[in-house]
C-alpha cells in the first residue's frame, strides 16, 4: 500500500511538541502543589508520574523530532545509532511509572495508619497538656461531684422507710438504715455494737436464714419473699425482704444488700378486705334463705293463731298450738336477725347524740340485767357532733355488746364505755371494753360470722355480733375487736359523722 | 544412628568437592543480550505500564476519589494511556517481534507499507496505528487538567477517603 506520510510526520511532530508540553505543565503544577502540602504522599507520587513522563516525552518526542530532522537530512545512521537509547529510556520511564503505581496503594494505606497515629497521638498530647493544665480543677469537680453522690445516696440510705441492711455473707451487719434500726429495735444502740449482731438474730424463724442463703447462693439474689421479723419487744411483722450478693470495693469479701419492707398493715388491710367479703357473701346467702323461710313460716304462724282462737284454753291442744305458735316465733326472731345482718330493711336515720343513746342503753341494761358486782364505766368525750343513726338498731348493737361484755365478765368485773372524736377522718367512735376472759386467738376472725358462738348450746344463737356488724357496716362505719385471752376485750365502733346543717 | 549419618554426609562432599575440581565444564554464568530481548523487554514495560494504570483506575474507583473533576481527569489519563500501550504494543510487535510490515519512503511525502501473505487490510491497521500520538496526547492533557483542578480547587486527598 502506498500512501501519503503527511499524516503521521504532521501528527509525529505536533504531539510530540504538545507531549512535552504538558508533561511540563505538569511537572510545574506538581512542583506548586508538593510546596502548598509537602507532607502529603500523594502528591510525591503525581510527582514522580510526571517526572517520568516528562522524561519519556522528551526523551521520545525530542526522540521523534530528531528523527525527521535525521530522515530529511539523509542522516538515517546517526538515527540508528540514536535510537537504542531512546527506547532505553522510554522502558525505563514506563517500568518507573508502573512501578510507583503499583507500590503506591500499599504507601497509601500506610501512610493513612500513620496519619491515624499521627492524630491519635495529637488528640492525646492535647488530653494530656488539657489535663496538665486544669489537674487541680478537674480534681476539685470530680470531688464535689463525688461528694455530691454520696450525699445523694447517703440521703436515700438514711430518709428510707424501708429498711436498707448491709451484712457479710455470715449475716453479720455491717450497716442499718434508722428506718431498719426502728424496725428491729436498734434505734438506742451505737453502731459499735449493732456491727456486733446478726441478722438471722432478728429472724423470726431461725430456719429462715438457711433459706435466704441458699436462695442466693443459687442465683445470687433474692426477690420480694416474705419473712417474719422480730421486732424489739418481741412481737412479729411480716417483710418483704429482697437482696444481691455484692462485692464492695470498700469492704473485704462479698456482702448482701438487702432492702426489707414492712407489710404488716397491708397484710393486716387485706385480712380485714377477705373477712369483710366473707361476711358480705355470708349476707347474701342469709338473706336469701331467710326470705325463702320468712313466707312460710308466717303462714304457720297465721294458722297456727287462727286455730288457737277456736281451742279451749284449758285443752291439750291449745297447749301443742301455743308450742309451736313460740317456736315459729322463735324462728322468725333468727330470720329476722339474718335480715338484719344482711342489712336488708334500709335504717331510718336522724341526727342523735351519741351520749343520749348509750346512757338509755346503760339504764335499759341495769333495770334488766343482775349487775351487782359489775361496775359500768363511761368516758364520754365532752360536745360530741350530732351522728346520723337509726336508733333502735344502734341501741340493738350496743345491747349486744353490753350484755356479751357482761357475760364475758362472769358476775364480777368493769365494763368501761368512752367514745371519741377523730375530726381529721370525721368519725366517731365507741369502745365497749371489758375486763373479762377476752376472745382466743382463733375465734378472733370468726366472731362476726353468723351462728358462731363460745357460748354453750341454747345460751346464744350466734347471731348477735353478726346483726351488729351488718347494722354498723349498713351506716357506713366499721366494727372491730381487739383481745387478749385473759385481759378481755375491746370493741370499737366507728361512725361517720356528717357534716353540720 | 547419628554417626552413620554425619559420616555419609562428609562423603558426600568430599565426592562433589573432588568432581568439581578435576573434572571442569565451561562457565555458564553471564548470558550475552545481542538479540530481540530489547524488544521484548519494551514490550513487557508497555504491558506492565498498561497494568499499572488499570490499577490505577480500581484504586481510585475504590477510593471514591473519581468523584472529584481532578482525579476524574487523572482516570481519564489512565484510560487514554492504556489505550496508547496497547497501540504501541501492536505496532511493536508488527514492525519488530512479527516483522509483518515493511515501510519504505519512495518520496519525501511518500511511504510505501508491505505486509506479508497478502494481508493487505494489515497495512491500514499498521498506518492508523502509527498515529499513536492521538492517544498519549490526551492523557497527558488530561493529567495537566486533573493537576490544574487539584491546584485550583480539589485539594489532594487524605487516605481516609476525604479530598479535603
Amino acid at each position: 500500500m502506498s500512501i501519503t506520510a503527511f499524516p503521521i510526520w504532521f501528527i509525529d511532530v505536533v504531539g510530540s511538541v504538545l507531549m512535552i508540553f504538558f508533561s511540563f505543565i505538569s511537572v510545574a503544577y506538581c512542583l506548586r502543589l508538593k510546596k502548598r502540602d509537602p507532607t502529603n504522599i500523594i502528591i510525591n507520587y503525581l510527582l514522580w508520574v510526571c517526572v517520568a513522563l516528562a522524561v519519556f516525552a522528551i526523551s521520545r518526542s525530542a526522540g521523534h523530532l530528531l528523527k525527521q530532522i535525521l530522515f530529511m537530512t539523509e542522516h538515517r545512521e546517526w538515527w540508528m545509532t540514536i535510537k537504542p537509547f531512546s527506547g532505553a529510556v522510554n522502558t525505563f520511564t514506563f517500568i518507573v511509572v508502573a512501578s510507583v503505581t503499583l507500590f503506591f496503594e500499599r504507601t497509601w494505606a500506610i501512610y493513612g495508619t500513620i496519619l491515624k497515629d499521627r492524630q491519635a497521638l495529637q488528640t492525646a498530647h492535647e488530653k494530656l497538656i488539657y489535663l496538665n493544665q486544669n489537674l487541680e480543677q478537674l480534681v476539685e469537680q470530680r470531688t464535689e461531684a463525688l461528694a455530691i453522690s454520696e450525699q445523694k445516696y447517703r440521703r436515700i440510705f438514711e430518709v428510707s422507710k424501708d429498711m436498707i441492711l448491709v451484712t457479710r455473707t455470715d449475716g453479720r451487719i455491717v450497716n442499718i438504715n434508722p428506718a431498719g434500726k426502728q424496725l428491729v429495735g436498734l434505734h438506742a444502740i451505737n453502731d459499735a455494737v449493732t456491727e456486733r449482731r446478726c441478722f438471722q438474730d432478728y429472724l423470726s424463724h431461725s430456719e429462715d436464714w438457711a433459706a435466704i442463703t441458699q436462695h442466693i447462693e443459687n442465683r445470687g439474689f433474692i426477690s420480694s419473699e416474705e419473712f417474719d421479723i422480730r421486732l424489739g419487744d418481741g412481737a412479729k411483722r411480716r417483710v418483704l425482704l429482697s437482696g444481691s450478693l455484692a462485692k464492695s470495693p470498700s469492704e473485704d469479701g462479698e456482702t448482701i444488700h438487702f432492702l426489707i419492707k414492712d407489710i404488716e398493715q397491708r397484710r393486716q388491710m387485706q385480712k380485714q378486705m377477705a373477712h369483710a367479703d366473707k361476711l358480705a357473701s355470708i349476707g347474701e346467702l342469709s338473706s336469701g334463705i331467710a326470705h325463702e323461710i320468712n313466707n312460710p313460716l308466717g303462714i304457720i304462724l297465721g294458722y297456727t293463731q287462727l286455730l288457737l282462737r277456736n281451742e279451749d284454753p284449758q285443752s291439750d291442744r291449745f297447749n301443742d298450738l301455743k308450742t309451736i305458735e313460740k317456736h315459729v316465733r322463735s324462728c322468725k326472731a333468727i330470720v329476722e336477725d339474718l335480715l338484719n345482718f344482711a342489712r336488708t330493711s334500709s335504717p331510718h336515720k336522724e341526727r342523735l347524740d351519741v351520749h343520749a343513746v348509750i346512757s338509755d342503753v346503760i339504764h335499759f341494761v341495769r333495770h334488766h340485767s343482775d349487775l351487782k358486782a359489775i361496775q359500768i364505766e363511761t368516758a364520754f368525750t365532752p360536745a360530741p357532733p350530732r351522728v346520723l343513726m337509726d336508733e333502735k338498731k344502734i341501741k340493738q348493737v350496743l345491747i349486744n355488746l353490753l350484755m356479751n361484755a357482761i357475760h364475758a365478765v362472769e358476775g364480777s368485773g368493769t365494763i368501761k364505755i368512752t367514745t371519741a372524736f377523730n375530726p381529721a377522718d370525721s368519725r366517731i367512735s365507741i369502745e365497749v371494753a371489758d375486763t373479762g376472759h377476752g376472745i382466743a386467738k382463733e375465734n378472733l376472725n370468726r366472731i362476726f360470722d353468723p351462728f358462731f358462738t363460745t357460748k354453750p348450746t341454747g345460751e346464744g344463737t350466734g347471731l348477735g355480733l353478726s346483726v351488729s356488724y351488718g347494722i354498723i357496716k349498713g351506716h357506713g362505719g366499721s366494727i372491730t375487736v381487739k383481745s387478749d385471752p385473759g385481759q378481755g376485750a375491746a370493741f370499737t365502733i366507728r361512725l361517720p359523722v356528717p357534716p353540720p346543717l | 544412628m547419628q554417626p552413620t549419618s554425619h559420616s555419609s554426609h562428609w562423603l558426600a562432599t568430599i565426592a562433589i568437592v573432588i568432581i568439581c575440581v578435576f573434572w571442569p565444564l565451561d562457565s555458564l554464568a553471564t548470558q550475552g543480550h545481542a538479540g530481540i530481548e530489547g524488544v521484548w523487554v519494551h514490550q513487557f514495560a508497555h504491558l506492565f505500564f498498561l497494568f499499572s494504570m488499570g490499577l490505577l483506575i480500581f484504586w481510585l474507583r475504590q477510593a471514591g476519589l473519581v468523584k472529584e473533576p481532578g482525579w476524574r481527569y487523572i482516570q481519564y489519563a489512565a484510560v487514554f494511556f492504556i489505550l496508547w500501550n496497547a497501540d504501541a504494543f501492536l505496532v511493536h510487535y508488527l514492525d519488530e517481534q512479527r516483522f509483518a510490515v515493511t515501510v519504505t519512503y519512495t518520496a519525501p511525502w511518500q511511504m510505501r507499507i508491505d505486509t506479508t501473505n497478502g494481508r493487505h487490510w494489515l497495512a491500514t491497521v499498521y498506518y492508523l496505528a502509527k498515529l499513536d500520538h492521538l492517544l498519549c496526547v490526551p492523557a497527558m492533557a488530561c493529567l495537566m487538567l486533573g493537576l490544574r483542578h487539584m491546584l485550583g480547587g480539589d485539594r489532594p486527598a487524605q487516605p481516609d477517603g476525604r479530598s479535603g
